[in-house]
C-alpha cells in the first residue's frame, strides 16, 4: 500500500526537496526547479486528469450521449464542490489531499444527523457508515482512529460522532504523517538518535508502540520539546501533507511529557489545525448545517 | 362325598355321596382313643399320636374302595388299617396338617384334602395310581413331592401361598391345574405338561405369561384378577394354536381401550373371550382397527425417519457452515492476533452455540428405526424444504433449487423464505431469480448468513415487495448496530415493512429513519453528477430518473400526486436508488477491469503533458527569443529598403521568379 501511495504522490521522488504544498510562492526558486510534469503532478492536476479520462473510458456510451465537454465540466465543478468523492474506490479518495478532505466533509454532511441524534456507536458501525460512502474502505483505518479515541484501550467502546469524527480526520489526513512520528516516537522512547533519516514503511510503526510503554521508565511518554523538535525536521523534509508546524508547536508547548496517542488527541481537538484542514466545522458547530437544511427545506 | 370340582365328573363317578357320611358326622367326636361310632371306630394304638380307623365289615364291603372322613376334627391323619383297596379318600374340612399313613394305600386314585391346614406336599410318593388330588385351601407353600404322581389327571392348589411353578414337568398326564387365588407373580416352567387341558391362575398377581405355547393341548386358560396390563407380556399366547377359551377380566389390560380387538386380532383361534362367544362381527371390527393402527404407526415411523434425515442434514450443513467461518479448529490456526479484533472471530473456540441451536430431538428411536437410519447418506451438503407457505434453504447448495421447475399452486402459496448458513453475498445473486419464481414471498428470514455490513441491506430493494424481514442475531453480525433497523427501514421505505424482528414497525421509526439518514439520500441523488447517477442505475433507469429530477423543484404539493405516478413506475424511491450492493467479489472483480484502462489513461495523459510541455517550452523559448527575432526582422527591413531602386529591382525580380 505505501508503494502505491508513493507513486500517486509523486513519481519521481529524488528532485523534489520542499512538500509543502500550501502557500503562493509563484516565483520561489524551488517551484520553477521542478519539472513541468513534476510540478503538474505535485498539484495533483495529472490525478483528476487522469481520473477524468478514465471515468470519460468508463461511462462512454452515457456520455457521448450529452457531450464530452459537459462531462469535463460536471467532473471539475463536482471536484471543487467535493462532491467527486462520494460511491468511489478507496484508491481514489486517498490519492490527494483535496479527496480526503472532501471525504471527511461528505461523510460529515450526511451523518451528521446521527450525531444530533445522540447515538453512541461502535468502531464497527462507524466503519460501516464509512463503508456506505466507501465501499472499500479499509477496516485499519477505522480501527487506528477508534485507537485513537479510546486511548489504544477497549476497542469495543462505544464512541460520540464528534469524537470520533475529529480522531478520524486526522487518523485518514494525515496517515502518512502520523506513521512517521510513530516511529519517531518510538526511537525517542528507546532512546535512538532522532535525527536520522527515517523511512516510514508500511504499518510496522504502528504496532510497536503498544507494548513498549510497559518497558519504558518511569516517566511517561517522551519530552515535549525534544518530540517538537524532531516533527520539525519531519515536517520540513516530510513531502506528504503535514499540519502547520506553528500549530503543532502550540500542542506540544503545553506539556511537558507526552504519549503517541496523547498528541494524537491533542490534535485531534485542537481547532486550529481542525480550521487548517478546512473539512469541518468547529467541533461547537458540528451539529449544524444551514447550507444542507436550506436544500431540505426546499425540497 | 362331594364333588369339589365340576370335572370330576369326567371322572365318571358322579355322585360319590354316601350315606356314610351322614353316619359320620353323627358319629364324629374328636379323634381321642375309643371313640365308638357306628360303624367307624378310632381307637388309640400302640403309636400315642395317631388314631386308627377301623370300619365295620359291612362298610367295608359297601364301600370297599371309598372312605370319606370330612369334618372329623381330625388334626392328623389317622392310620388306616385293612384298606388296601381304597380308591377314594376324602378327608375335606379337617385341621390336618400333614399328610400322613396313607402310603399303604397304593391304589388310591382320588385323594381329597381339600380345607385342611397343610403347609407341605409330603406323603404321597407311593401313591403311584393317583389320579385326583385336591390340596385347595391349605397353607402350602411349594409344589413338591410329586414325583411318582406321573397319572395324575387333576391337581387342584387353589387357595395356597404357592408363588412360583416348579416341578410339574414330569405330569405329562395332567389335564386340570387349579392355581387360582395363590402368591404367583409370573407364569412359566410349564414344559412337558403336555396333556394340560385347562389351567386356572386366577386371582393371582401375574404380570406376564411366558411358556403357554409349549402346551400343546390347551384350551382353557383362565386369567382373571391378576396384574396383566400389556398385551406383551402375554404375547406367548398368540402362538398357542390350541387355546380357545381365556378371561382376562379384572385385569388391568381390560380397561384399555385397544384391549378387545388387540386380543382378537393377535389370537384368531380364539372362540370365548371373557366367557362370551366372539362374533364375527366383532372379529371383523377388530381386523379392521388393528390395520388402521398398523398403518398409523407405519406414518409415523416414516415421519420420525424423515425428520430425524432432516435434523442430520442440517446438522451437517451447520457443521461445514462452522469450518467456512473458521469457527471450530480443527487444525492449529495460528491467526494473527491483530487481525481477530472483531470477536466474532474467536479461533480457539468450538462455536458450540450454532450446533446447540438445533437440539438433538432426544425422543427415543425405535430399533428399527435405527437400523433404517445406517443407511441414510449424511454427506447431504444442502436442504430444501417447502413447509406450506415457508419455503426454507439450508446450506449454499440450496440455492441451486430456485431452478427447478416450482408448480405454480406450491410456489404461490409461500410466502415466506428463510435463509440459513448461506453467505449473504450468494443470496444477493439469486435475488431476482426468487422474484420472479416466488412472486408471493413478503417474509424474508436469514440466520447464519453473515451479514456483516449495512450496505448489504441495500441488495434487498430489488425485490418486487417486503413485508416483514427476520434478520436472526446468530451469524449475522449487523445486528448487533444499533443503526441497522432504521437504515433498513430507510433504504427499503418503499416496501412500507410492517415487522422487523418481530416487532411492529410504528411511524415514530420510519420518522428517525429518514431523519438519521434523509441526508445520505439526498446526498446520493442531488449531488452525484449526471453520468455518475445514470452509470449506477444503469440503461432501465435513466429515463425515469431523468424525468424525476426534472420534476424535483417544483413546489411539494404538486409535486406529491405526479411523484406518486412515478413512483409507482419506479417501484422505488428514487433518491436512493443509486444506494447499491456489490458483493466484495464483483466489486474486486470491476477494480481489476480498470486497473487496465488506468494504465491507459496515465499513458495517455502523460504524452498530452509531453506535448503540452514541449509546446509550453516552446512557447517560453518563442517568447524569450521574440524581441531579438523581431528585431532583427525590422533591421532587415529596414537594410533593405535603404536603398530605393536595388529594393525595387529586387522586388520585380521577386515577382517575376514567382511565376
Amino acid at each position: 500500500m505505501a508503494t502505491e501511495r508513493a507513486g500517486t504522490w509523486l513519481p519521481e521522488a529524488g528532485k523534489l526537496e520542499l512538500g509543502s504544498c500550501c502557500g503562493p510562492r509563484m516565483l520561489s526558486p524551488e517551484r520553477l526547479a521542478l519539472t513541468d510534469y513534476e510540478y503538474l503532478a505535485q498539484r495533483h492536476v495529472l490525478t483528476y486528469m487522469e481520473d477524468a479520462v478514465c471515468q470519460l473510458l468508463e461511462n462512454k456510451e452515457d456520455i457521448s450521449q450529452y457531450g464530452i465537454a459537459r462531462f469535463f465540466t460536471e467532473y471539475f465543478n463536482s471536484v471543487c464542490q467535493g462532491t467527486h468523492i462520494l460511491f468511489r474506490e478507496f484508491s481514489f479518495i486517498q490519492a490527494t489531499p483535496h479527496n480526503r478532505a472532501s471525504f471527511l466533509r461528505a461523510f460529515w454532511r450526511c451523518f451528521r444527523t446521527v450525531g444530533k441524534n445522540g447515538d453512541l456507536l461502535t468502531m464497527k458501525e462507524y466503519h460501516c457508515l464509512l463503508q456506505l460512502l466507501c465501499p472499500d474502505f479499509p477496516l485499519e483505518l477505522t480501527q487506528k482512529a477508534a485507537r485513537i479515541v479510546l486511548m489504544d484501550d477497549a476497542m469495543d467502546c462505544l464512541m460520540s460522532f464528534s469524537d470520533f469524527l475529529f480522531a478520524f480526520q486526522i487518523q485518514f489526513y494525515y496517515s502518512e504523517f502520523l506513521e512517521s512520528v510513530a516511529a519517531i516516537y518510538q526511537d525517542l522512547l528507546s532512546g535512538k538518535n532522532p535525527n536520522t533519516v527515517i523511512v516510514p514503511t508500511s504499518s510496522s510503526g504502528q504496532h510497536r508502540q503498544r507494548p513498549a510503554l510497559g518497558e519504558a521508565s518511569m516517566l511517561e511518554g517522551v519530552e515535549a520539546s525534544l518530540f517538537y523538535q524532531c516533527l520539525e525536521n519531519l515536517c520540513d523534509r516530510h513531502k506528504y501533507s503535514c499540519p502547520p508546524p506553528a500549530l503543532v508547536k502550540e500542542v506540544l508547548s503545553n506539556v511537558q511529557r507526552l504519549t503517541f496517542y496523547g498528541f494524537l488527541v491533542a490534535l485531534s481537538k485542537h481547532h486550529g489545525i481542525n480550521q487548517a484542514l478546512g473539512a469541518l466545522p468547529d467541533k461547537g458547530d458540528l451539529m449544524h448545517d444551514p447550507a444542507m437544511d436550506e436544500e431540505l427545506e426546499r425540497l | 362325598m362331594k364333588t369339589t370340582t365340576s370335572s370330576l365328573s369326567a371322572f365318571g363317578d358322579s355322585s360319590i355321596q354316601t350315606p356314610s357320611k351322614s353316619r359320620i358326622r353323627q358319629g364324629c367326636h374328636s379323634a381321642g382313643p375309643n371313640v365308638s361310632g357306628d360303624h367307624i371306630n378310632l381307637v388309640s394304638s400302640s403309636m400315642p399320636s395317631f388314631p386308627i380307623l377301623q370300619r365295620s365289615s359291612e362298610e367295608k364291603i359297601l364301600y370297599s374302595d371309598r372312605l370319606t372322613l370330612e369334618r372329623q376334627k381330625l388334626t392328623v391323619c389317622p392310620i388306616i388299617d385293612g384298606e388296601e383297596h381304597l380308591r377314594l379318600l376324602n378327608f375335606q374340612h379337617n385341621f390336618i396338617t400333614r399328610i400322613q399313613n396313607i402310603s399303604n394305600l397304593q391304589r388310591l386314585i382320588f385323594l381329597d384334602l381339600y380345607d385342611n391346614q397343610i403347609e407341605e406336599i409330603s406323603g404321597l410318593s407311593t401313591l403311584r395310581s393317583l389320579r385326583v388330588l385336591l390340596l385347595g385351601k391349605n397353607r402350602i407353600k411349594k409344589i413338591s413331592n410329586l414325583e411318582n404322581l406321573k397319572s395324575l389327571d387333576v391337581l387342584d392348589l387353589h387357595g395356597n401361598q404357592i408363588s412360583k411353578i416348579e416341578n410339574v414337568s414330569h405330569l405329562c398326564d395332567l389335564r386340570v391345574l387349579n392355581l387360582a387365588r395363590n402368591l404367583l407373580s409370573h407364569v412359566d416352567n410349564l414344559n412337558g405338561l403336555d396333556s394340560l387341558t385347562e389351567l386356572n391362575l386366577r386371582h393371582n398377581q401375574i404380570t406376564f405369561v411366558r411358556d403357554v405355547d409349549n402346551l400343546p393341548c390347551l384350551q382353557r386358560l383362565f386369567l382373571s384378577f391378576n396384574n396383566i396390563s400389556t398385551f406383551e407380556s402375554v404375547c406367548c399366547l398368540a402362538d398357542s394354536t390350541s387355546l380357545s377359551d381365556i378371561t382376562f377380566d379384572g385385569n388391568p389390560i381390560a380397561q384399555e381401550s385397544w384391549y378387545k380387538h388387540t386380543i382378537l386380532q393377535n389370537m384368531m383361534q380364539l372362540r370365548q373371550l371373557d366367557m362370551k362367544r366372539i362374533t364375527e362381527e366383532e372379529r371383523r371390527m377388530a381386523s379392521v382397527i388393528a390395520k388402521k393402527e398398523e398403518e398409523k404407526k407405519r406414518e409415523s415411523q416414516k415421519q420420525s425417519l424423515l425428520k430425524e434425515k432432516k435434523r442430520l442434514t442440517i446438522n451437517n450443513v451447520a457443521r461445514k457452515w462452522d469450518l467456512q467461518q473458521h469457527r471450530v479448529t480443527s487444525i492449529a490456526a495460528n491467526q494473527d492476533r491483530k487481525d481477530s479484533d472483531s470477536p466474532s472471530q474467536d479461533p480457539c473456540q468450538v462455536d458450540g452455540s450454532t450446533i446447540s441451536a438445533f437440539p438433538e430431538e432426544t425422543g427415543s428411536l425405535d430399533s428399527a428405526l435405527s437400523n433404517a437410519l445406517q443407511g441414510l447418506s449424511v454427506t447431504d451438503t444442502h436442504l430444501v424444504e417447502v413447509d406450506g407457505d415457508t419455503l426454507s434453504l439450508y446450506g449454499s447448495g440450496a440455492l441451486e433449487s430456485l431452478d427447478r421447475n416450482w408448480s405454480v399452486q406450491t410456489a404461490g402459496m409461500v410466502t415466506t423464505v428463510s435463509f440459513t448458513f448461506i453467505e449473504f453475498d450468494e443470496i444477493v445473486q439469486v435475488l431476482p431469480k426468487l422474484k420472479i419464481k416466488f412472486p408471493n414471498s413478503l417474509h424474508l428470514k436469514f440466520k447464519e448468513t453473515n451479514l456483516v455490513m449495512l450496505q448489504q441491506f441495500n441488495a434487498l430493494a430489488q425485490l418486487r415487495r417486503i413485508d416483514q424481514l427476520t434478520i436472526d442475531p446468530q451469524g449475522n453480525p449487523v445486528v448487533s448496530f444499533t443503526l441497522w433497523k432504521y437504515y433498513v427501514l430507510f433504504r427499503l421505505s418503499h416496501f412500507s415493512m410492517q415487522k422487523i424482528n418481530g416487532t411492529e414497525v410504528t411511524q415514530n421509526d420510519m420518522i428517525m429513519a429518514e431523519r438519521l439518514f434523509g441526508i445520505l439520500a439526498h446526498v446520493a441523488s442531488s449531488e452525484l453528477p449526471q453520468y455518475r447517477l445514470i452509470s449506477i442505475l444503469g440503461d432501465a433507469r435513466k429515463k425515469q430518473f431523468r424525468y424525476l429530477l426534472e420534476t424535483k423543484g417544483k413546489k411539494p404539493g404538486v409535486v406529491s400526486e405526479e411523484n406518486n405516478d412515478s413512483k409507482r413506475l419506479v417501484g422505488e424511491n428514487t433518491n436512493r436508488a443509486t444506494l447499491n450492493y456489490t458483493t466484495r467479489d464483483f466489486y474486486n472483480e470491476k477494480l481489476e477491469e480498470i486497473k487496465e484502462k488506468k494504465k491507459f489513461c496515465k499513458m495517455y495523459i502523460e504524452d498530452l503533458v509531453k506535448e503540452a510541455t514541449e509546446i509550453n517550452m516552446k512557447n517560453e523559448a518563442l517568447q524569450k527569443l521574440w524581441p531579438q527575432m523581431f528585431i532583427e526582422l525590422v533591421r532587415d527591413a529596414v537594410i533593405e529598403i535603404r536603398n530605393k531602386s536595388s529594393y525595387m529591382k529586387l522586388c520585380l525580380q521577386q515577382i517575376t521568379d514567382q511565376k
